[in-house]
C-alpha cells in the first residue's frame, strides 16, 4: 500500500495530520490512546467517532503490528453531547 | 545485563520528573514503566498548578518552590507544554468562589496565613469577584484571588520532561516493563537493581514514583507506603471559548473538603453525597473542564453518571450560563493519596538507595517540578531546595501506626458509602 503523505488530516475536529501522529509514534506512542494524549487527535467534538480507525492504520503500518495491538479509546460517557443543563436535571 | 545510575519506577508526572532533573545531574537514568508514560493519574486530571490550594506551612511552600521550576521550564523546553499565560506572559491566576459568611471567614484566615509566608493572595468581595470572572453567578459572598497560580496540560508536561531528558543521551525509556521485583544485599538492604517482565536491570539507586501503585512497589523492600487511590471525575465540554475569563476559578469548599470539614455548603443530597466541588478551567485549547469531586473507589475509575449530574448542577450553581453547552465527556482517576495529606519526598534510611517521590494526591501536577529537583539532590547529596523539605522525608512514617490509620479511613469510607447509598436509594423513590 502506498504511504500516506504527511500532510492528510486525519482527526478533523482537532486538526491533527498524519504527520504528527508518526511524530508521537517515533516518540514512543504504540496505541490509540497514546496517539491521542500526544498529539489530541480524538479528543474533539467526535471523540474519534471519525479518525480512530485511521490512527490505528496508522500505528499498524508504522510499527508493523496487527489491530489487535493498537487498541482502541476508553469508553466513556456521554455517548454523544448533551447539555449541562440536561444532565444536571437528570436527563438520561 | 544493562545498568544505569538510577531507576525510576513509574513514567507519571513524578517519574518523568525526576527523570529529567536526575539527567541533568549527569546521571545516567531508566524510567521503567508497566503502561505508557503519562497513563495514569497525569492524564486524568485537569492541569492546575500554584500554591494556593495547599495548607500553608510546607505544603504552600512546595508548591511555590515548584511554581519556579515551572516558570524556567517554559523559558527553556522546546516541548510545549500549554503553560496558560496571560497578556503579559504572566500566569493567569486563580479565582475561589466563597459561597457563604463561613467560607469567606476561613479564606481570609487562609489569605492572611499564607501572606505571611510571602505567597501573594487576597480576598476579593462580590465587585471585584465580578470583575475577576463576569460570567460567575451575581449572589456569591466573596472570593479569593491568587494572581500567580497557572494552568498547564499535565500529560504534556510528563512528555516535555521525557523529551527533554532524551536530549541528554542519558535517558532510556522502557514502557510496557512491569517492575516485578526489586534486588537487594542481603546483609546492608541496598538496592542493586531491579527485576521486570522484561529482564532485568542493575543500579545502585531506585526510585519508586509509582503514584498510586507506589505500595506495591513499597512492600518489595518491606515498607508499608500509606497511601490510597482517592477518586476524582471530571467532564469536559465543547469549545466554549472562555467561559472563564482566562482565570481557573474554584468554589472555596473544593479546598475545605480537600483537608477539613465543608462546613455545611448550601448544596443539593446529591451534590453532598459524592463530595462533588466545583472546579473549572477554559484552557488554551477552547474546551472548558468542569469537575470534581473526592471520593474512595478502590482501583477503579469508571466514569459515573450520578456524578456527571452533580458537577452539571455544581457548574451550572457558579456559571450558569454553562447549562446550554454541551459536555462531550467524563472522565475519571484516581489521585495517590498520602495519610497525613503531604507527599513522599527523601531517601530511605533503612533501605540505603532507595527513594520515594509518590504521594501527592491532588498536587502531583504543581509538585512534579519540585518533586524531580529534591528527588536529584537527594541522589546526589546536594543542598536541598528549600529550607523546609525534611518535613516531606519518609522518616516522619517511622513512629506511625499506618495500619491503624488505614482501618480508620476505611471505617470512614464505608460511612460515606452508606450516606451516598442512602440519598441515592431516596432520590429513586
Amino acid at each position: 500500500m502506498a504511504r500516506i503523505d504527511d500532510e492528510m488530516l486525519v482527526c478533523r475536529c482537532e486538526e491533527v495530520t498524519v504527520g504528527e501522529i508518526r511524530e508521537a509514534i517515533a516518540q514512543g506512542a504504540f496505541d490509540v490512546v497514546g496517539v491521542k494524549r500526544r498529539t489530541r487527535a480524538g479528543m474533539g467534538l467526535c471523540q474519534g467517532k471519525t479518525c480512530e480507525k485511521m490512527v490505528q492504520q496508522i500505528l499498524c503500518q508504522e510499527l508493523g503490528v496487527g489491530p489487535d495491538q493498537v487498541g482502541s479509546t476508553s469508553v466513556r460517557p456521554p455517548v454523544r453531547p448533551v447539555s449541562y443543563g440536561a444532565l444536571a436535571e437528570g436527563v438520561f | 545485563m544493562k545498568s544505569y545510575d538510577i531507576i525510576v519506577i513509574g513514567g507519571g508526572m513524578m517519574g518523568t520528573a525526576c527523570a529529567y532533573y536526575l539527567t541533568q545531574e549527569g546521571l545516567k537514568v531508566a524510567i521503567v514503566e508497566r503502561g505508557d508514560i503519562a497513563g495514569g493519574t497525569v492524564s486524568h486530571t485537569d492541569g492546575y498548578i500554584g500554591a494556593s490550594e495547599k495548607q500553608p506551612g510546607v505544603d504552600s511552600m512546595q508548591g511555590a518552590a515548584s511554581m519556579k521550576l515551572y516558570d524556567e521550564m517554559r523559558k527553556t523546553f522546546d516541548y510545549d507544554f500549554e503553560f496558560s499565560e496571560n497578556e503579559n506572559g504572566d500566569p493567569i491566576g486563580f479565582v475561589y468562589f466563597c459561597d457563604s459568611e463561613f467560607e469567606f471567614e476561613k479564606a481570609k484566615e487562609q489569605v492572611a496565613k499564607n501572606q505571611a509566608l510571602g505567597i501573594e493572595q487576597y480576598a476579593v468581595d462580590p465587585y471585584i469577584l465580578q470583575q475577576l470572572e463576569p460570567n460567575c453567578a451575581k449572589d456569591l459572598t466573596g472570593g479569593m484571588w491568587v494572581p500567580k497560580d497557572g494552568a498547564v496540560c499535565p500529560f504534556r508536561v510528563a512528555f516535555g520532561f521525557v523529551e527533554e531528558a532524551k536530549k541528554t543521551g542519558l535517558l532510556d525509556v522502557y514502557t510496557r516493563t512491569e517492575v516485578l521485583d526489586i534486588k537487594q544485599d542481603p546483609a546492608t538492604k541496598a538496592v542493586l537493581g531491579v527485576v521486570t517482565d522484561k529482564g532485568e536491570f542493575a543500579a545502585p539507586k531506585v526510585v519508586n514514583a509509582a503514584g498510586c501503585w507506589a505500595p506495591f512497589i513499597g512492600a518489595m523492600v518491606g515498607l508499608e507506603v500509606p497511601i490510597e487511590p482517592r477518586f476524582g471525575q471530571l467532564t469536559v465540554s465543547e469549545k466554549t471559548g472562555k467561559i472563564t475569563q482566562n482565570r481557573l476559578a474554584l468554589e472555596y469548599g473544593y479546598y475545605l473538603t480537600k483537608f477539613f470539614q465543608d462546613g455545611e455548603r448550601p448544596i443539593s443530597p446529591l451534590v453532598k453525597a459524592f463530595n462533588v466541588c466545583l472546579n473549572i478551567t477554559s484552557d488554551v485549547t477552547g474546551n472548558t473542564v468542569v469537575g470534581g469531586c473526592r471520593l474512595f473507589r478502590g482501583f477503579s475509575i469508571k466514569s459515573e453518571y450520578k456524578i456527571m449530574q452533580a458537577v452539571a448542577q455544581r457548574g451550572i450553581r457558579y456559571y450558569p450560563m454553562l447549562k446550554d453547552f454541551n459536555c462531550i465527556r467524563a472522565f475519571a482517576g484516581i489521585r495517590p493519596f498520602c495519610l497525613d495529606h503531604l507527599p513522599i519526598v527523601s531517601d530511605v534510611e533503612e533501605v540505603p538507595g532507595f527513594y520515594m517521590a509518590c504521594g501527592h494526591e491532588g498536587d502531583g501536577i504543581t509538585l512534579g517540578p519540585i518533586t524531580g529537583k529534591l528527588i536529584s539532590q537527594y541522589a546526589t547529596g546536594k543542598p536541598l531546595e528549600f529550607e523546609l523539605a525534611p518535613e516531606l522525608a519518609w522518616a516522619r512514617w517511622h513512629d506511625k501506626d499506618i495500619p491503624a490509620m488505614k482501618a480508620r479511613e476505611e471505617e470512614n469510607t464505608k460511612a460515606l458509602k452508606a450516606v451516598e447509598e442512602e440519598v441515592i436509594r431516596s432520590l429513586s423513590k
